[in-house]
């Protein structure tokens, strides 16, 4: 990625929240079994106040990675810092909001009791739990469950509680690991109105997710994984402005000499003949296009970027990850 | 110091909360208390001393049933938390893995020594029926009974940190068997001539807990005089082993992958 100078990357560093450096993981499926590597010199960092999107297929990694940053496992190498901390510490964690993929609770309390204890476990005093609490029900639409067992909860639901519990004590740090996941569409938009509100008060938010249209509404950076590898990592921005990208020109009273011209060059990617034509070009060639177009007479109808970038970036990573280490696993069984 | 114990006071409290709704520690502490009613009718078939049989009946019981519920609540103590993934929000928050553990621990130990209060209450309650005596060396038999939980809990939680909890019963109730036996193992041992057989029993008897060193019952039952000393040493002797069983248990939790 480039850079804006010197002064900007130790502007960034000074930034840094989360830092990860070089993290592998490898797991041994069981005694005596080879051990397989699932992370493979993972890097990437998240600056104050964005939200930070972790991107990959089913089984890249991503909750192995995010389970390393809440010191759940440990790494086999590499290092992570939250906050400038070690992630093996835990008293920084008072920092630090977690939401895990399907979570699970002790199911015999109630949604109120729940956050009473995960309040409790974070210091928080008596007197400030109780509207803490109703205030969180509220904001995650729980308020009218607050008082029934957690057994009786829709996946949906927990998934609410869980958003709750990462939230209670005002971290400042918010991992969330498919936040999106099991709730409808009026939740997932919820859910993302919460997240937005959490960058404005200026938190940092790192979320785990294959729910690519999220990514683009609500993320400034991502970083895509395929296969334990990162495949890219920056702004989303510079994921879509790549000059591989398409755009849709329709053109009418195009003279039939130029249309002549541009089915020579384009070939199939033109549509239609004489009174109105399409012509699918790349990004860098739409100035050259319709400069020639318009001195020739023609009248430009439209011009459509695609819109299926960051599904295209994602899809062409995947590919290229998939490519580039399909041996990945009999690698690792030569020299274990 | 006080952040510990604040952080370390909700999982106790909570744990507890979980083992009451278990069914099988009622199951426990029914036929618990059965059998230490049912004393009545066994000593009502001798013609003597049936006040000894009922509180000797009684006094086992408690012994064997709140040791049940220890380990068969407690081999999952551990694993139950990784398993079911209660614990990946848990220690999310900023409370140590040591610290989790312990709570987990107090909370089970809160839950025996109920029960136990529970089972010394019954077991009052037919002595007193039956005219048997009641003394303060019976209450010191109930306390021996209660540091001999307080050991069986923490080899349970030990073991529960890396096995399964059919692993765990297993060991625990292993160490319990030869923990009741030490003693005339090493008795035993100490009488044979090859060294190496009496190193042997010498070792298991100061690797494995002596449980039987918690056991005043006899004292209690006969009435015989019991001198502060023969309290105090099996006291700091529990004390000393719990914490050394905790401090294993947490090295190792401490340590492992929580998948
Ligand atoms: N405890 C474990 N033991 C062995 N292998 C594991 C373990 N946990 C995860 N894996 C493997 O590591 C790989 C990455 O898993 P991970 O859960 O990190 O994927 P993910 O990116 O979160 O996928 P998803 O989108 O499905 O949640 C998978 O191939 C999985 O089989
Ligand atoms: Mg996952």
């Amino acid at each position: 990625m480039k850079r804006g100078g010197q002064e900007g990357a130790m502007r960034e560093l000074a930034n840094e929240r989360i830092k990860v450096e070089g993290l592998v993981k490898d797991f041994r499926p069981g005694l005596g079994l080879r051990s397989r590597r699932v992370l493979n010199e993972v890097s990437f960092s998240v600056r104050e106040g964005e939200i930070y999107g972790f991107v990959g297929p089913n089984g890249a990694g991503k909750t192995t990675t995010l389970k390393i940053l809440m010191g759940l496992i440990r790494p086999t190498a590499g290092q992570a810092t939250i906050l400038g901390h070690p992630v093996s510490e835990s008293r920084f964690r008072q920092e630090v909001g977690f939401l895990p993929e399907n979570p699970y609770f002790y199911s015999f309390l109630t949604a109120r009791e729940i956050l009473d204890f995960y309040a409790r476990l974070s210091g928080i005093s008596a007197a400030d739990r109780k509207p803490k609490i109703a205030a969180l029900l509220r904001d995650v639409g729980l308020e009218h469950a607050a008082d029934a067992r957690l057994k009786t909860f829709s996946k949906g639901m927990l998934q609410r509680v869980g958003i709750a519990q990462a939230l209670i004590h005002d971290p400042s740090v918010v991992f969330l690991d498919e936040p999106m996941s099991g709730l409808d569409p009026i939740g997932r938009k919820e859910i993302r109105d919460i997240i937005l509100k959490l960058r404005a008060d200026g938190r940092t938010v790192f979320m785990n997710t294959h729910i690519l249209t999220d990514v683009e509404m609500i993320c400034d950076r991502v970083a895509i994984i395929v296969k334990g590898h990162i495949r890219y990592e920056g702004p989303i921005a510079d994921l879509l402005r790549g000059d591989d990208m398409d755009s849709d020109v329709v053109l009418t009273r195009l003279p039939s000499d130029l249309g002549i011209r541009l089915q020579e060059r384009y070939g199939s990617r033109v549509k239609g003949m004489g009174e109105r034509i399409e012509v699918r070009v790349p990004d860098k060639d739409v100035n050259s296009l319709l400069t020639a177009s318009l001195g020739a007479g023609a009248e430009v109808v439209s011009v459509t970027r695609n819109r299926h970038s960051l599904e295209h970036a994602f899809l062409s990573a995947v590919r290229e990850g998939t490519a580039s280490y399909p041996n990945e696993q009999k690698e690792m069984e030569k020299n274990p | 110091m006080i952040g510990s114990v604040l952080r370390i006071w909700p999982i106790a409290t909570n744990t507890l909360r979980e083992a009451i709704r278990n069914k099988l520690l009622y199951a426990l502490l029914f036929f618990g208390v059965l059998v230490i009613g049912a004393s009545v009718l066994i000593a009502s078939l001798s013609y003597v001393e049936g006040e000894r049989i009922i509180q000797d009946i009684g006094l086992a019981a408690m012994q064997l049933f709140s040791v049940g519920i220890a380990i068969f609540v407690g081999i999952g103590l551990i694993h139950g938390e990784v398993e079911r993934r209660t614990v990946y929000t848990i220690l999310s928050k900023s409370i140590t893995r040591s610290e989790f553990l312990l709570g987990k621990y107090l909370g089970l130990l809160l839950t025996v020594w109920l029960q136990l209060v529970l089972m010394a209450v019954a077991f009052a309650g037919v002595s007193a029926a039956a005219g048997a005596s009641l003394s303060v060396t019976h209450v010191v038999a109930v306390l021996g009974i209660a540091m001999e939980l307080a050991v069986v809990v923490a080899v349970a939680t030990l073991f529960s940190t890396f096995t399964t909890p059919m692993l765990a019963a297993f060991f625990a109730l292993g160490v319990y068997c030869i923990g009741h036996l030490t003693r005339d193992l090493n008795a035993l041992g100490g009488q044979a001539d090859d060294p190496v057989v009496r190193g042997l029993a010498q070792g298991i008897y100061r690797v494995l807990p002596d449980l039987d060193s918690f056991n005043f019952s006899l004292y209690a039952v006969h009435g015989w005089a019991l001198a502060p000393n023969d309290v105090l040493w099996p006291m700091l002797y529990a004390v000393g082993y719990v914490l050394a069983l905790l401090f294993m248990a947490t090295y190792i939790f401490r340590v492992r992958d929580l998948k």
